[in-house]
């Protein structure tokens, strides 16, 4: 779909020249960005609610840059950052009437718009949403409803919108696509977009079951042989780190509960080196470690919302 | 109307009372044995009929045709195209140039056997729904997922679907894969898109390429030297393993129970919903699992019955229990939550397992006869 | 009983049913009470014979006085239904802004969901809506009157629920007017877009309106209202202002 309302820039946007002396140079800046953290070790995470004043709900979630990234930003060598860091902020409106036209409803209507920022991804975005963004806004709207209760607010809407500020990437600037190749950047954002929405909820007031988050869980290889390296399990991968990502499942997961209510896996998790004694399959293991990091990332959800909700305590 | 459409992700939501859904609900979740409403058992499929090949203008095409009248047609389309690396790529091969060529011929080797997932375009179209609308995308991002999704390297078909659109380094074929309903589901269309797809698919040929190595590609005019997209040459040694594309199978939970292929009542009361993308590994006998989606199930959009100890009209009746919020039974709630690992472990194996779902739903696909 | 932790967050455990009962902001699964909004949670002591145990709630407004504990709003009657949330519900009063007047009903649109627990006296610090006086007056401005409509929950007076004695004499146009600030009560969640009103009450009806001249008027009878201005008398359902 062409956007006819606005001038937009080239389609395929511009980046800044790589010069081939680069690749061999000393200065490592075209260098593939190196997982410093362990498999199961979590980047950091910030989180605020009530950032927006104007919206019943509000949140702003940032993960924290990878340590080269942390690097290149202190130091630069290159004009190409080495990888991206999420940046997410998330508005809630309502509960508020449906429009005339819609039907009765017995429940909370809930609508999920995903958007990117047109500077969000080293390649410009339109400003209409495309099929990943509404895409996207499907998997959230799924993670969401399983947690919000619905029937507390009959014939209202809740329009929840997202937009990405900063991506991850899909893979490592410097590759070209291969055979593994897929959008993996996408998992990543909608860990962090169920994160965010699950705060906004909550600083909007609507109920729900638990805080719903999000984690990634992802088999790796990190040899430049695909074929005979055996992948490995890590949780909250960067893709710009990998070598290829051969399998990556997102969970939203409730705690208290001890429930999913969304599950996004692709790839093929057949082959996967786990360790002597687990006899789970690979994407049972998978699943479990895309919790493990939903996990991870609901302590950082529940101490916002307690440090949001203690906040408005101490104004009142 | 549109609003509620996009409330749900699995279809519309149903048009049933609380009373109905209950029933249903506690039929289908009565332990071991659930009983469906049309009497199948719980992995029964529903009875279908499919033909291919049925459109000569494309390269390859199905017709599948449920016993309710729901049919659907796929034609596979294929078009040469210039190879263009994305804007966002560096690209490593013309950098070689310039820089120590011999140093990454390795690598120009392996970048021009992969395929880019864009190549594979589908397109859905349902009556009753925009093409913006929140199913066909839905529908659509998930099947090419599992389409373009990565397999194992093996000499056949080495990297997968992608890889076999690539001509040369400078050519590729374009696969535009369109999806037509002919009528307005009367279930979740996930299943029937899924299975004709997959018979389009394996009936598409593409001409036999004449031209060799980097020259601009020419092809061989003649129809009947065509090639089938997915080869199935049988290997001078070895058991037979036919590369095939994917199927993705719709799965629903009711209380512990595990049922395949639901109708659009059943999902109306399903506690969670999962499509399981799966297809043959190479290697061996065993299935291999490509993608699995949790599907938003409807039952959460459903009106909820009223207990009688809330209903005024049955006010001192029955004994006044305290207006918790707890379950009655019998009376029907819409679901809240999500699922259970271990359901979702369950879901899986009964779809993966040796002699399950899975292998069962292949089987039935290579029965119908490709020409 | 475990003691109760000060605020909670959505998916924290509360308490057992066996010893609460629970509350708005919370929800019940497998007999343990969750909380299912964040907010301080508060116990509101048993009453013999409605409510035998505490019951939980966790508080959607934030108020100083929600945070010390058994604070004595508890001392009004027990609600007839416990609400969860700020939309309109069954027997609960609002305030809405009569927006059209037709023959058979009057179309207004909900400005405020009045908090029942609490006098109306004291409402304007306890409810959702911060601040109900500046709703009102700029509500009450016939310059402000476009716009939000769309954002308010719409509700329909049909004519025999304006009055509860000879309900067949109604003139609508007697009744309401467009603009003017009416209290009822919610007697029905509708149809898909509308609420439906009563004001077949002495405390129900008109409470703000401005006379054909503009100017704000007082209630002189339970039907009729007065310009302070120009002296004339308008008709109107008239609440009792006390």
């Amino acid at each position: 779909m062409a956007d006819r309302r606005r001038i937009n820039g080239p389609p395929g946007g511009t980046r800044p020249p790589v010069y081939a002396s680069l690749q061999e140079s000393t200065t490592g800046a075209a260098q593939r960005a190196q997982r410093q953290r362990q498999p199961a070790e979590l980047r950091k995470i910030f989180l605020q609610t009530g950032m927006i004043p104007t919206a019943s709900g509000s949140s702003y979630l940032e993960f924290e840059p990878s340590a080269s990234l942390a690097a290149a930003r202190a130091n630069p060598k290159s004009l190409i950052p080495p990888s991206s860091a999420l940046k997410v902020a998330c508005t809630v409106h309502g509960p508020k009437p449906l429009p005339r036209s819609a039907a009765f409803s017995p429940n909370l209507v809930l609508t999920t718009h995903v958007k990117y920022a047109p500077f969000a991804a080293r390649k410009r975005r339109g400003h209409i949403r495309d099929a990943s963004e509404r895409d996207l806004g499907v998997h959230l709207e799924t993670a969401l409803r399983g947690a919000i209760i619905a029937e507390r607010w009959p014939k209202s809407g809740l329009e929840i919108t997202l937009t990405i500020i900063e991506a991850e990437d899909d893979r490592w600037w410097g590759d070209a696509p291969d055979s593994h190749d897929a959008s993996w950047g996408l998992m990543n954002v909608l860990a962090g977009c169920i994160t965010a929405a699950s705060a906004a909820i909550a600083d909007a007031h609507i109920d729900c079951l638990d805080l719903v988050s999000g984690g990634v869980a992802a088999l790796v290889s990190d040899e430049s042989n695909s074929a005979s390296s055996i992948p490995r399990l890590m949780l909250d991968v960067d893709p710009a780190e990998h070598r290829s990502i051969l399998s990556a499942c997102v969970v939203a997961y409730m705690p208290a509960r001890d429930e999913i209510t969304e599950i996004w896996l692709k790839g093929d998790s057949s082959r996967a080196a786990l360790e002597k004694g687990d006899d789970r399959s690979s994407h049972e293991a998978l699943i479990d470690g895309a919790v493990d990091a939903a996990r991870g990332a609901n302590t950082v959800l529940s101490e916002a919302v307690r440090e949001s909700i203690t906040r408005s305590i101490a104004q009142a | 109307m549109s609003n509620q459409r996009q409330a749900s992700s699995a279809s519309q939501v149903p048009h049933l009372s609380p009373a109905e859904l209950s029933y249903l609900y506690t039929s289908l979740s009565l332990p071991k044995n659930p009983i469906r409403p049309d009497g199948r058992s719980p992995t029964q499929f529903r009875p279908l009929s499919a033909e291919t090949t049925i459109l000569p203008g494309t390269n390859g095409s199905a017709r599948i045709g449920f016993a309710d009248g729901t049919q659907a047609i796929v034609g596979v389309k294929a078009e040469v195209e210039k190879t263009v690396l994305a804007a966002d790529t560096l690209d490593s091969r013309s950098l070689a140039q310039h820089g120590d060529a011999l140093n990454r011929e390795g690598e120009e080797g392996s970048a021009a056997v992969s395929g880019q997932g864009e190549w594979v375009q589908m397109s859905i179209e349902i009556p009753g729904y925009r093409d913006d609308d929140a199913l066909p995308i839905f529908l659509g991002e998930m099947m090419r997922e599992s389409l373009v999704g990565s397999v194992e390297n093996k000499e056949e078909m080495a990297g997968g679907l992608k890889a076999r659109l690539v001509i040369n380094k400078r050519w590729h074929w374009r696969l535009y894969i369109d999806v037509l309903l002919l009528s307005q589901p009367l279930s979740y269309p996930l299943p029937l898109l899924s299975l004709t797809t997959h018979l389009a698919l394996l009936s598409t040929k593409l001409p036999k390429l004449k031209s060799t190595g980097e020259e601009d590609p020419f092809f061989d005019d003649d129809w009947a030297a065509a090639e089938y997209l997915y080869p199935r040459s049988k290997p001078s040694s070895g058991p037979f393993h036919p590369v095939r594309p994917p199927v993705t199978i719709l799965v629903v939970s009711v209380g512990e129970n595990i049922i395949f292929d639901p109708n659009r009542e059943e999902i109306s009361v399903a506690d969670a919903v999962l499509a399981i993308s799966i297809t043959r590994s190479h290697d061996s006998d065993a299935l291999k699992l490509l993608s699995i989606r949790s599907i938003d199930p409807p039952s959460r959009l459903t009106q909820s019955g009223i207990p009688n100890s809330e209903n005024v009209n049955m006010i001192g009746s029955t004994p006044a229990e305290n207006p918790s919020q707890e379950e009655v039974s019998g009376v029907w709630r819409p679901r809240r939550g999500g699922v259970k690992r271990s359901v979702v472990a369950r879901m899986i194996k009964t779809v993966l397992g040796k002699g399950g779902v899975g292998e069962e739903v292949l089987e039935g696909l290579e029965g119908v006869e490709v020409h | 009983m475990a003691s109760l932790p000060q605020i909670a967050i959505p998916g924290q455990r509360l308490g057992s049913l066996s010893s609460y009962s629970a509350g708005p902001g919370t929800h019940v699964q497998e007999s343990f009470i969750y909380a299912s909004i964040a907010g301080p949670v508060i116990a509101d002591p048993a009453q013999p014979k409605i409510q035998p145990k505490p019951t939980l709630r966790v508080s959607r407004v934030i108020s100083p006085k929600d945070l010390q504990p058994q604070n004595a709003s508890t001392s009004d009657a027990a609600k007839p239904k416990p609400r969860y949330n700020t939309l309109p519900a069954i027997e609960s009063n609002v305030l809405a802004r009569v927006t059209r007047v037709q023959k058979r009903q009057a179309i207004v649109s909900i400005l405020v969901v009045l908090d029942e627990s609490e006098h109306l006296t004291s409402s304007q610090t306890a409810s959702d809506n911060d601040n109900i006086a500046s709703i009102l007056t700029s509500a009450a401005n016939p310059e402000n009157h476009s716009g939000t409509d769309d954002l308010r929950f719409q509700a329909l007076i049909r004519k025999e629920d304006v009055r509860a004695v000879e309900k067949d004499r109604v003139v609508m146009d007697e009744m309401f007017r467009v603009g003017d600030i009416v209290r009822g009560s919610v007697i029905s969640l509708g149809d898909q877009s509308s609420y439906y009103i009563t004001t077949a009450r002495n405390d129900l009806g008109v409470v703000m309106a401005r006379s054909e001249a503009g100017n704000m008027m007082f209630p002189i009878s339970w039907k009729e209202m007065r310009d302070p201005v120009t002296g004339a008398g308008e008709p109107r359902k008239v609440a009792r202002p006390f």
